[in-house]
């Protein structure tokens, strides 16, 4: 399913409670979705860079298993920006069930 | 070379060197882990590999995504330019002082030919005087946070016109080739700052950002 625009909240989300790398968060987002939510994994870390730029999240290098990992968490601004797309989406995703419910 | 090396060379195509070295690091470990979860769910060496590769998806779309997002080479190259520039004229206490002196004695000039009628020659001197104090004497004053630099910007273009307006008086018509051959130039390295602005962090804009 395409969720474009949707991506960083759910990255956000995903990065709600522990610090994580990329291909745990792309892991998160189709189980957590239960495989609705597919997607190219190489425009993961994009969307992170992007978020990292506007200082929604922060970036560390650790090794792991003997190879570098870039970990991410979600900073103060990422939660309150979070909080604000959550409350967002419950308002589209409350008049487009309306809509539809009316069809 | 294998899948991920021509993916990776793909994706990363006109990054900066540091750029697709970060890219690297981070698509390896990931396809290191997609590849070891195909593994362990039974899956051979090469249909692993296959998958994992598969689920990084187009190199094309994911390069046209890193570039928006990351430094590019061409944009590393004009910020290690304009560090070197910027080096070289603060390095040289002399020059310094000489590209904040330029302008002030201009104006003062202009001001004092002004009052004796000179026209012409207070609006000679008046051209040199807001192109240098713009471009050389004003960075070297407190203009180094977000707000302040957006004020900066704002006024650099309002007086590049008006030196502009100034120089060519009602010439400017049929100078217009020249006037827009000249600014295309300023403004292509305004549209790539702007760019690089929003691909750095405040806290990692170097000062030449703010101007």
């Amino acid at each position: 399913m395409n969720f474009k625009g949707t991506l960083p909240t759910l990255i956000l989300e995903a990065l709600r409670h522990e610090p994580t790398h990329g291909y745990r968060i792309a892991q998160q987002i189709k189980e957590r979705s239960q495989g609705v939510l597919d997607f190219k994994e190489g425009t993961l870390y994009p969307a992170l860079h992007k978020l990292e730029n506007e200082g929604l999240v922060k970036s560390h290098t650790s090794i792991e298993n003997g190879r570098p990992r870039r970990y991410y968490r979600i900073t103060e601004n990422g939660r309150k920006a979070l909080s604000k797309d959550r409350a967002h989406w419950r308002e589209v995703s409350q008049a487009v069930t309306i809509i539809l419910g009316e069809a | 070379m294998t899948r991920l090396d021509s993916w990776l060379e793909q994706a990363t195509r006109r990054l900066s060197r540091d750029s697709a070295a970060q890219v690297r690091i981070e698509i390896q470990a990931h396809y290191e882990s997609a590849r070891e979860a195909a593994m362990s769910g039974g899956a051979t060496a090469d249909d692993a590999d296959q998958q994992a590769i598969a689920a990084l998806g187009d190199a094309r779309t994911a390069n046209c995504q890193y570039r928006k997002v990351l430094l590019t080479a061409s944009e590393a190259r004009i910020l290690r330019q304009g560090n070197w520039e910027a080096r070289a004229i603060c390095s040289r206490v002399w020059l310094k002082w000489t590209l904040v002196a330029l302008p002030v004695a201009a104006l003062i000039a202009a001001t004092v030919f002004s009052l004796m009628g000179a026209v012409e020659i207070t609006r000679i001197l008046l051209v040199p005087a807001l192109g240098i104090g713009l471009l050389f004497a004003v960075p070297m004053f407190p203009v180094y946070t977000p707000s302040r630099s957006r004020i900066y910007r704002a006024v650099k273009w309002l007086a590049i016109i008006a030196m502009l307006a100034l120089a060519f008086g009602s010439d400017a018509l049929k100078w217009s080739w020249l006037l827009i051959s000249c600014l295309w130039v300023f403004f292509q390295i305004e549209r790539t700052r702007a760019s690089i602005r929003r691909k750095l962090q405040v806290a990692d804009w170097p000062k030449q950002l703010y101007l």
